[in-house]
């Protein structure tokens, strides 16, 4: 091909004003986020599940029981939220695994090639929308349990007593943890079955199994298991956790950049 | 190649340079290298399983290759700033959430370069997906998705486009709508690059031919010279003594086949050639004649010894 044939048609020049932008992933994961069916699905059967229960839970406690101060409290009320924390975490699964059952994730990378931008802004993306849901819903739920609690002995707890507010917002920061977690796992095994059976298996049922070993070294290490570790931060009085407050989130820390590092390795190392 | 042998890149310039890709022990593309360039379509041909969709995955940066370079204007796919307007890809099979809207779909992927909704709504209209741009993909007819696919290749008005068989599941009136499409975005100077398996296919769209068989380079030829080089002055030769008229024919350049007993199929010279030498040898014809070949038979011709995954029962060879 000779130089003269080869601008013997004019050169097309592509649109100049478009740029690929974190901005417009972020922007892009919520419009993928909210335009399918299982999100809207998925979050709904977690705000029911977390305002259902502790208000069933909540109005079920004979006074005799209602003992024990903010923490018995904060626990009939979160039991739902803790629960539907499995919700969240399947939907995170989901948002990743999702792309790659139904192959939209060669359309998601062709356009975003760089790839560790697709994963953060997922989980940033993801990470907000349950912050802000399970804050309202936390909220929510413990003022429609202290209606229904009130005249037990723990009915009388208000967001202004030490660390109760601190305990409720630990609630949330627990959710958006176990999310992010979630979604590292979709990342890292790339399979819908395969990542909420390592979330339910390894991440919430292992911990409590493994408390049942004999070995004395599996209850000191227990404590530190990615799925345990944000049990401090949702308590009023932390006294009693193995791992202090600070230790709780450092710890949350340490397992997110484990997780979120070795999805990114991942990510860029494997074809698509 | 004066602009490669400068160093320099041409706009839209589509270069493999000893391209190689293992999966495991199986190498699906092996040492391949070729260039496609800008304003002409070009076709990419060759049997199932010859490493097409693994070369273009490979451009786009979705499978990283072995060894070797698969660039776009001199450049990796991951660096361009706005991929979506350099390169736009139609890969085999669906790449859409089957949850997701055609329209959602198109607008994640243009909120990601910052495309205005407007582009969307036109690249809906112009595949022809208006009436059903609200409705899950997962309803989607093989030739819809195949819409929808090539929607998102031209969101970005891009100047090049790789299409993995776009032509794949399209009623004849869509085959006819996108070899016009086709030929009309090469005429604007953009690289078209579209793969198939069927020569037919391609040489009504094509100018430019890339063949390949088992992951090697067949052949990098325009369209034209690929019929009359392959497609060429095969002769039929019927004989009760064709084992020894082989042997007297045999010669540099000449490729001799023998479909069934007594018959003979000789390229690479003509009839009176064939005639002369049985005569000369006193060997008895029964049959002799020039066949021009189809499209089809120049590629099977080509690929013969390439085919990754043939019938039992096999045709002539
Ligand atoms: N992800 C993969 N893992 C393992 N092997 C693969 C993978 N992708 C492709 N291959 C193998 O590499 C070879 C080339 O495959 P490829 O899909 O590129 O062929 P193709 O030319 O597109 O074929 P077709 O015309 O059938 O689409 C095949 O043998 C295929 O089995
Ligand atoms: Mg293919």
């Amino acid at each position: 091909m000779t130089a003269a044939a080869m601008t013997e048609r004019p050169a097309y020049a592509p649109p100049q004003q478009y740029r690929l932008t974190f901005v417009g992933e972020l922007r892009s994961e919520w419009t993928k986020l909210w335009s399918l069916r299982s999100t809207w699905i998925v979050l709904l059967c977690a705000v029911v599940f977390s305002g259902g229960l502790g208000a069933l839970i909540s109005a079920s406690v004979p006074d005799e029981a209602a003992v024990g101060g903010a923490d018995a409290a904060l626990s009939f009320a979160m039991a739902g939220v803790s629960l539907s924390s499995v919700f969240v975490a399947v939907l995170g699964i989901l948002t990743i695994t999702g792309e790659y059952t139904t192959g939209s994730i060669r359309s998601t990378l062709s356009a975003a090639p760089k790839r560790l931008g697709m994963l953060f802004s997922k989980a940033l993306v993801f990470g907000a929308v349950v912050a802000v849901l399970f804050t309202a819903m936390v909220f929510a739920t413990f003022f429609m349990s202290q209606a229904l609690l009130s005249g037990t002995e723990i009915g009388g707890v208000s967001l202004g007593d030490e660390g109760v507010l601190r305990a409720l917002f630990g609630y949330v920061g627990m959710i958006v943890y176990l999310a992010l977690l979630a979604i590292a796992i979709g990342a890292i095994l790339r399979n819908s079955a395969g990542s909420i059976g390592f979330y339910v298996g390894v991440i919430m049922i292992l911990p409590q199994l493994a408390t049942l070993l004999p070995w004395e070294w599996v209850s000191d290490v227990v404590p530190y298991a990615p799925g345990n570790v944000p049990n401090t931060i949702a308590v009023v009085d932390t006294s009693m956790g193995t791992l202090g407050l600070g230790e709780s989130w450092l710890w949350m820390g340490i397992w997110l950049v484990v997780a979120y590092g070795l999805a990114g390795v991942l990510l860029k190392r494997r074809d698509v | 190649m004066n602009d490669r042998a400068a160093g320099r890149s041409v706009v839209g310039m589509i270069e493999i340079e000893h391209l190689t890709k293992r999966y495991g022990k199986k190498t699906a593309v092996d040492d391949l290298t070729f260039a496609v360039k800008p304003g002409v379509v070009t076709g990419f041909l060759g049997p199932n399983g010859a490493g097409k969709s693994t070369t273009m995955r490979a451009i786009v940066g979705l499978d990283a290759p072995t060894s070797g370079l698969a660039r776009v204007n001199g450049k990796h796919y991951s660096e361009f700033r706005s991929p979506l307007t350099e390169v736009g890809a139609l890969l085999e099979a669906k790449s859409v959430h089957a949850g997701r809207s055609a329209y959602k779909h198109l607008l994640a992927l243009a909120r990601t370069h910052g495309i205005p909704t407007k582009r969307v709504h036109e690249v809906i209209d112009l595949v022809g997906l208006h009436e059903v741009a609200g409705k899950r993909v997962g309803g989607f007819s093989l030739g819809m998705g195949q819409r929808l696919g090539i929607a998102v290749a031209l969101l970005g008005d891009p100047a090049v486009l790789i299409l993995d068989e776009p032509v794949n599941g399209l009623d004849p009136d869509g085959v006819k709508w996108i070899r016009l499409l086709l030929k009309g975005l090469a005429s604007e100077g953009r690289t078209v690059f579209l793969s198939s398996h069927l020569m037919s296919e391609l040489a009504q769209t094509a100018e430019h031919l890339i063949v390949i068989g088992q992951g090697k380079l067949l052949a990098d030829t325009t369209v034209d010279d690929f019929v009359s080089g392959n497609g060429k002055a095969r002769v039929r030769v019927v004989s009760p003594d064709a084992a020894r008229l082989a042997e007297h024919l045999a010669g540099p350049g000449i490729t001799i086949a023998s479909p069934e007993r007594g018959v003979l199929d000789v390229s690479g010279t003509e009839a009176a050639v064939v005639g002369q030498t049985a005569a000369a040898h006193g060997l008895v014809l029964h049959e002799l004649r020039t066949d021009r070949g189809s499209l089809e038979d120049a590629f099977m011709q080509l690929t013969a010894d390439a085919v990754e995954y043939r019938q039992t029962m096999e045709g002539a060879k």
